[in-house]
């Protein structure tokens, strides 16, 4: 047998397009669709500036309690009423919300667009939100995020934000509440959060093929009887690095997987940085072949898995990494990790790295951006951050110009790893005597 | 009703080898997905082995005779690439998706694997994914309430020596002790082109692919008598039912009913498929409207029931529940049951069938909205049935599924005699 050897290069390259972006002013409000000629299923999507960052400090959670009251009946008709009319199109309404906006979806035959976003648009403008039907739902959420946190990680991820961000900030606490934010809301909450930000137009994505959507009408349906305009979204938050490396413990009894998540605050999104940035991140955590799973996955087998990247919102951003480890090598795995965090920090990163980065992250735009949600997702990056209609093209040719130089600047620039909070959420007494000795830093016991 | 739940062409190929290649050219975006089945799971692992076809998928990333160590991922990864593999009983799939002008060095990469893996497997290698893959164990399946429902619940449906009778993801005992040489006996049994299926979807040409196939598999040799795994098709009913509760650390308590239904590709298995949408997806379904909704005793984001596509023996329906506060797990046990008996008595309305079958074709149409998507289900039609074209067919059957189908299926599978039912229950905390 006679395998060929040599690794073919590439073909001609294909050019690359992002559909065609098309923006309209409707009734009051926007509507940004995205052209896919012979697509058959369609995506539409209600834009509201009601992320979490709107909710107020102690009431971490809201959005999510009244994302699932918007189902529990309308001005028009109950409940199952709702869902039987909804799910008869074949969609659910899928709701999701981050720091900068609430999202609301959803995704059909393209012949059946219209009559979905009807529905969509019955629930978010004139949902019932009975308060016995609000009281429920918002049991049903704290128990839901209960369960939840009985998984390892949820924890971790609130005490890392806390230390990074401080609890006092609304984005010092977790971004979907925690069981005890969730359960102390009441109605009023909820209705006030509505009437606050649920009625203004805000922006109707649309993916789908336009030359069987009428994105007039849609807009129209979307946007009737909303009124007020939109609000300041607030600039960047200055965060200060924490003087000191430091590590806390988080205790999960008879864990045999010590939870790791390591961070520090980091730029926001508009930072000019942000390509090179996201490209440190890339070689160092963020793909498969990145420096971390390579050493710890593929070298010392402790994980299963280990990733880092920076991440960023409107108004701030941080570093982060996260995994699952063995118990047993904890101690060895953070060690590992930091240095690698310090390399790359002080050395930056090798042109052979930087380039599989750059067109890995490039290459992604063509392969992940196939289907209509994927594609709305990414309009909704262009409304949210204020980005051209040719931002991806743009944002392509950036990644492929990025030299080492930049990305070793970058690299300099925002990793910290003596600022690090290194969060480990496992067996306490098995762990913490390791832990100690392994000089990372002062080691301090989570109390809840 | 659509004539068709594939409007793409299909083109196919067969090399001297054995190798299937099938070609569905799309150029709507510019990438391609390349896909290999390997008609060979956790099914085929006999006794001490559990654990091995999966381990050994791990296997098939760490370097072959013209790729080192680690290449394999940075090459498809720095050709801006997406790429990964799964394991499950029934078979091994490979695939990557990548920018269209990649696609000789994808079809290069899996050639590689495919013909060269052996003499590249070190106990280095070898030692370093055991590791991997009891830490994925524990990650998925340990160190997570309820994570190990799946491997409770196989052994109690299908008895021991049934192909499914054990979990893809093995036992830790069974790990610990593989040996190199199995995995290289494991390679040279089942990793033959004439166990494969090479499918390639998106912007490429058929003809363009078949002679990049022939270029870069040809050489690879056929392999005869490749063992069959032990035949799972009839499992004998036992007349009673099997139950086990098991007491955990999990936050409430939950239930799983779960029944052994058709495999995965017959009329009887679509029936299940719509069947299961009625019982549990959405809103509108039958376990929300009952447990979530009326009664108020399941929480409503985790109540469903879903049928598992397995294909060489009767597939599993799974109905599960997780308490309120306060609600007992006989409660619960008592409604969950309450609601999977109805379907054989109270008889599916048409509202209910339109609804599932509506939610039924957008599932259809949004797996198909993605070159990877269509790659997979094509290569499992060919591996499984013979004949990738038989994609085409499901969509319609499902739609033609009837309510009397409906409670002739709950009245012959789902009684109480062929249940079987697992409970978790939270500890009592000191």
């Amino acid at each position: 047998m006679t395998l060929i050897a040599t690794r073919p290069g590439p073909g001609a390259a294909r050019p690359y397009r992002f559909p065609q972006v098309v923006r309209r002013a409707v009734a009051g409000g926007q509507v940004v669709a995205a052209h896919l000629p012979g697509q058959n299923l369609a995506v539409a999507l209600l834009l509201l500036d009601a992320g979490a960052g709107r909710e107020p400090v102690g009431k971490e959670g809201l959005g999510g309690v009244l994302a699932k009251a918007l189902e529990e009946g309308t001005a028009q008709r109950d409940g199952t009423a709702y869902a039987l009319a909804i799910e008869a199109l074949g969609t659910e309404l899928v709701t999701g919300l981050d720091w900068d906006s609430f999202q609301v979806s959803v995704q059909v035959p393209v012949d059946r667009l219209s009559a979905a976003v009807e529905l969509l648009t019955e629930a978010v403008r004139t949902p019932r939100l009975d308060p016995a039907d609000v009281l429920r739902v918002r049991d049903d959420e704290a128990t839901a995020l209960r369960m939840d946190w009985a998984n390892p990680g949820p924890r971790a991820d609130a005490v890392l934000r806390a230390d990074l961000f401080g609890a006092e900030n609304r984005w010092g606490r977790p971004m979907h509440g925690d069981p005890q934010s969730v359960a102390a809301l009441d109605v009023d909450d909820v209705t006030v959060f509505h009437s606050e930000w649920f009625i203004r137009p805000g922006t109707l994505i649309v993916a789908g093929d336009l030359d069987r959507l009428d994105l007039a009408a849609l807009g129209a349906a979307a946007f009737a009887g909303t009124g007020g305009g939109p609000v300041d979204k607030g600039g960047p938050i200055d965060v200060p690095l924490p003087g000191r490396r430091k590590v806390v413990l988080v205790d999960r009894p008879g864990s045999v997987q010590s939870t790791l998540r390591l961070g520090h605050p980091a730029p926001h999104r508009a930072h000019p940085d942000y390509v090179p940035m996201t490209l440190a991140g890339t070689v160092l955590g963020g793909a498969f072949t990145s420096r971390l799973n390579h050493l710890i996955r593929e070298v010392h087998g402790y994980t299963y898995g280990i990733r880092g990247d920076f991440a960023a919102s409107r108004r701030f951003g941080r570093f982060a990494i996260s995994s699952g480890v063995q118990t047993a090598v904890t101690a060895l795995a953070l060690v590992e990790a930091v240095g690698e965090v310090s390399r790359t920090q002080l050395t930056g990163v090798t042109e052979e790295e930087l380039a599989v980065a750059r067109s890995w992250r490039a290459g992604q735009l063509s392969v992940e951006l196939q289907t209509p949600r994927a594609i709305a997702s990414a309009l909704t990056t262009l409304v949210v951050h204020d980005l051209p209609d040719d931002y991806h093209a743009r944002l392509r040719e950036s990644l492929l110009g990025a030299d080492v130089e930049q990305v070793s600047a970058a690299a300099a620039d925002h990793l910290h790893p003596e600022s690090l909070t290194l969060v480990v959420e496992g067996d306490s007494a098995v762990i913490r005597d390791e832990l100690v000795a392994a000089g990372l830093g002062d080691v301090v016991d989570h109390t809840p | 009703m659509p004539d068709s739940g594939y409007p793409w062409p299909i083109e196919t190929a067969r090399l001297d080898n054995g190798l299937r290649v099938v070609v569905s050219e799309d150029r709507t975006a510019p990438a391609v997905a390349v896909n290999l089945w390997y008609d060979v799971g956790s099914r085929h692992e006999p006794e001490g082995q559990t654990g091995f076809a999966h381990l050994f998928e791990h296997l098939m990333f760490e370097g072959s005779v013209n790729v080192a160590k680690t290449e394999h991922m940075k090459f498809i990864q720095g050709s801006g690439g997406s790429l990964n593999a799964t394991t499950n009983p029934d078979r091994t799939n490979y695939f990557e998706t990548v920018p269209a002008e990649h696609l000789e060095l994808a079809l290069w990469l899996e050639a590689d694997r495919m013909g060269g893996l052996v003499p590249a497997l070190t106990q280095e290698t070898l030692d370093n994914q055991r590791d991997v893959v009891k830490n994925e164990r524990r990650q998925r399946y340990e160190n997570v309430p309820y994570g190990d429902a799946w491997l409770r619940l196989l052994p109690l449906l299908y008895p021991p020596g049934h192909p499914y009778h054990h979990a893809t993801i093995g036992s830790m005992a069974d790990l610990n002790a593989a040996a190199l040489a199995t995995f290289q006996d494991f390679h040279a049994t089942y990793y033959a082109p004439n166990n494969a299926v090479l499918t390639v979807v998106g912007d490429a040409d058929p003809a363009e692919v078949f002679a990049l196939a022939e270029k870069y598999f040809a050489a690879i040799p056929a392999r005869d008598g490749i063992p069959a795994a032990p035949d799972g098709r009839t499992v004998p009913a036992t007349g009673r039912p099997a139950a086990e509760t098991v007491t955990a650390d999990v936050p409430a308590p939950r239930v799983y009913v779960a029944h052994r239904t058709h495999p995965y590709g017959t009329t009887g298995y679509d029936v299940t498929t719509v069947l299961a949408t009625v019982l549990g997806t959405g809103r509108g379904s039958r376990l929300y409207q009952r447990l979530a909704d009326g009664e108020r005793i399941a929480q409503p984001d985790l109540v469903g029931a879903y049928g598992v596509d397995l294909a060489h023996g009767p597939a599993p329906l799974i109905a599960t529940a997780t308490a309120r506060p306060g609600v007992s797990a006989e409660r619960l046990r008592a409604g969950l049951t309450d609601v999977v008996d109805e379907l054989a008595t109270v008889p599916v309305t048409a509202a209910e069938l339109d609804r599932a079958k509506a939610l039924l074709s957008t599932q259809w149409w949004r797996h198909m909205s993605t070159v990877d998507g269509r790659a997979d289900v094509l290569g499992r039609y060919a591996t499984q049935f013979g004949d990738p074209a038989k994609i085409g067919e499901r969509l319609p059957a499902w739609l033609a599924v009837t309510a009397e189908q409906i409670a002739e299926q709950a009245a012959e599978l789902l009684g109480a005699a062929d249940r079987v039912t697992l409970t978790y229950l939270p500890e009592e905390k000191p």
